[in-house]
């Protein structure tokens, strides 16, 4: 019983994990550019795919370290050409732009890649279990726990730390006075656009090794991290990073107990913690997008 | 080089025209006040300098460049210091974040200078920028635009909603700026204050220049000013 528990709460921490990452990112965007990111999942499976594609050449150390730096590129690139042009008007037209991105993703990793999920191995030695009685931990899932732990951490530290990270919390309450203080506000934007685009990546690269490569495997993710940043509360990326491991351990643990429930749990979830709490777990009071 | 000169502005929110054809200039080392009734236009005349609400007519010109359209970073990076009306410090950082927020440009203001002048500010570094009273938020959006290291120095109402003893602060510092060289632009309520320190003053209403020469003449004139302060001083506690 304990194991079953344990064996839920884990496999939920490793979902709980990648939801934080996906939603992390599209709150760091939405917060400052007050775009929600539909094409989120797409740079996600970018990452993978572009990680399956060097893991031959480069290894998979490689791969981890060089996938998401491309697919953050690839965000900058994004960014300045296609949602910079889009900031002020309207939010309707970002968001139709970030909707098609996404079919536009999905239908060029089918072109190129194919229709059909790949396999993507991390290091065979990785993925064996550590113990008979912990079948489920593996190597591979400890690393992926650890390596997100220290991307949320590294991503705190330049926020919270850094010049970059203050003038992006400067500007998610007053990018117009921030601006007047001779900071470029078009390039902060872009950086921390792709800030978020490198963990999607990052999280795509992590989740093609456990679960392997599809063109649509970022959509399973995009709704629970939705649900993530509004458990955790509007513009609180501590609030996103627990709502996600929440929802992710409440899935894990339903996997195991009801399984036909793994997925409803996290809308209850939501609306369990919205009637207690309108304004989610961390919410900064009265802050309405 | 001219400071700051705007000419014929003409500035709309949407289809309603605020500005009709304001002309303004901040000479070298000059303290200019606008003034004006509430409503005059006169965040909206420091809004189309800055590039904040671009004017749809007219020019803006900064240290003799042409910046009319240009993002605000830009007239900015010239060495135009903005201090907005109501402070818009930034509530969720600390002091000493909010003043390491701006564009490092060169000259006399540095991170250590701006605690010394502001000690204030050194005692309250690490508190977030909300938890300031209403004086040493003043002084803190002071102190973060005097970090730009500007050559002329716009402030927006800067003693709105002060005690008198914080007032008197300000103007103080304002004094030091142009002692050290940048010229000021002060928008005021606080009309016999502002006349006093200023060496020009222009006159807004209903969005046009109704008045513009030497501060002292305009002092003088007891029925002008007194007609503006009892105006002002009669919307004091409005605010905004
Ligand atoms: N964002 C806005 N949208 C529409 N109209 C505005 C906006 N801001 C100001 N106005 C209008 O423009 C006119 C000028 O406003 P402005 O704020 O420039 O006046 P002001 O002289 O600074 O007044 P105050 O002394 O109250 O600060 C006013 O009629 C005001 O109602
Ligand atoms: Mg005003």
């Amino acid at each position: 019983m304990i194991q079953l528990v344990l064996f839920g709460v884990f496999n939920g921490l490793i979902v709980g994990a990648f939801y934080a990452l996906m939603a992390i990112g599209l709150s760091l965007i939405l917060n400052l550019s007050g775009v929600i990111n539909f094409a989120h999942g797409g740079f996600l499976a970018l990452g993978g795919y572009l990680a399956y594609s060097l893991a031959p050449t480069i290894g998979f150390w490689g791969a981890l370290l060089i996938a998401p730096l491309i697919t953050a590129a690839i965000g900058l690139l994004v960014e300045r050409l296609l949602v910079r042009p889009l900031y002020g008007r309207d939010p309707l037209y970002s968001l139709l732009l970030t909707f098609g991105l996404a079919f536009i993703f999905q239908d060029g990793l089918r072109t190129i890649w194919g229709a059909q999920s790949v396999p993507f191995s991390p290091p065979a030695a990785m993925m064996s279990p550590l113990s008979a009685q912990l079948f489920f931990l593996t190597g591979y899932r400890l690393f992926m726990m650890a390596l997100v732990a220290i991307a949320v951490g590294g991503l705190f530290y330049v926020l919270g730390w850094t010049r970059l990270g203050l003038r992006i919390r400067a500007g998610t309450r007053d990018l117009e006075t921030l601006s007047t203080l001779g900071v470029d506000v078009r390039v902060l934007r872009n950086l921390n656009f792709g800030l978020g685009i490198y963990l999607a990546g990052l999280a795509g690269v992590l989740a093609a090794g456990q679960l392997g490569l599809s063109p649509t495997m970022g959509d399973g993710l995009i709704m629970p991290s939705f649900v993530s940043i509004i458990v955790g509360g509007l513009g609180s990326l501590v609030g996103t990073l627990l709502g996600g491991l929440l929802i992710g351990v409440a899935s894990g643990l339903a996997a195991v107990f009801f399984p036909s429930a793994q997925e409803a749990v996290i809308y209850v979830m939501m609306v369990a913690v919205l009637l207690a709490r309108p304004r989610g777990l961390l919410g900064e009071e009265g802050r309405v997008h | 080089m001219t400071p700051l000169s705007a000419v014929g502005l003409e500035t709309f929110y949407g289809k309603s025209h605020v500005l009709h054809g304001v002309s303004i200039e901040v000479r070298e080392g000059e303290i200019v006040a606008l003034l004006g009734r509430n409503g005059a236009g006169k965040t909206t005349t420091l809004r189309s300098i800055m590039g904040l609400t671009p004017p749809r007519e007219g020019s803006v010109r900064a240290f003799g460049q042409l910046v009319t359209g240009l993002p605000p970073f830009r007239v900015a990076a010239l060495g135009v210091g903005y201090v907005p009306e109501g402070r818009k410090i930034f509530g969720n950082l600390t002091v000493d974040e909010n003043l390491r927020a701006p564009a490092d440009r060169p000259g006399p203001w540095t991170l250590a200078r701006a605690y010394q002048a502001f000690p204030r500010l050194a005692e309250r570094k690490a508190n977030k920028g909300s938890q300031l009273s209403g004086g040493e938020q003043e002084m803190l959006a002071i102190a973060r635009a005097l970090l730009l290291n500007p050559k002329v120095l716009i402030l927006d109402e800067p003693s709105q909603g002060l005690a008198p003893l914080i007032v008197e602060e300000v103007f103080r510092i304002v004094r030091r700026v142009r002692e050290e060289g940048a010229s000021v632009l002060l928008v005021e309520q606080n009309v016999r204050a502002a006349v006093a320190l200023a060496d020009r003053a222009y006159v807004l209403d209903d969005g046009k220049v109704i008045y513009e020469g030497a501060a002292k003449d305009f002092a003088a004139d007891e029925a002008r000013v007194r007609e503006l302060a009892g105006a002002s001083a009669e919307t004091w506690d409005l605010g905004d």
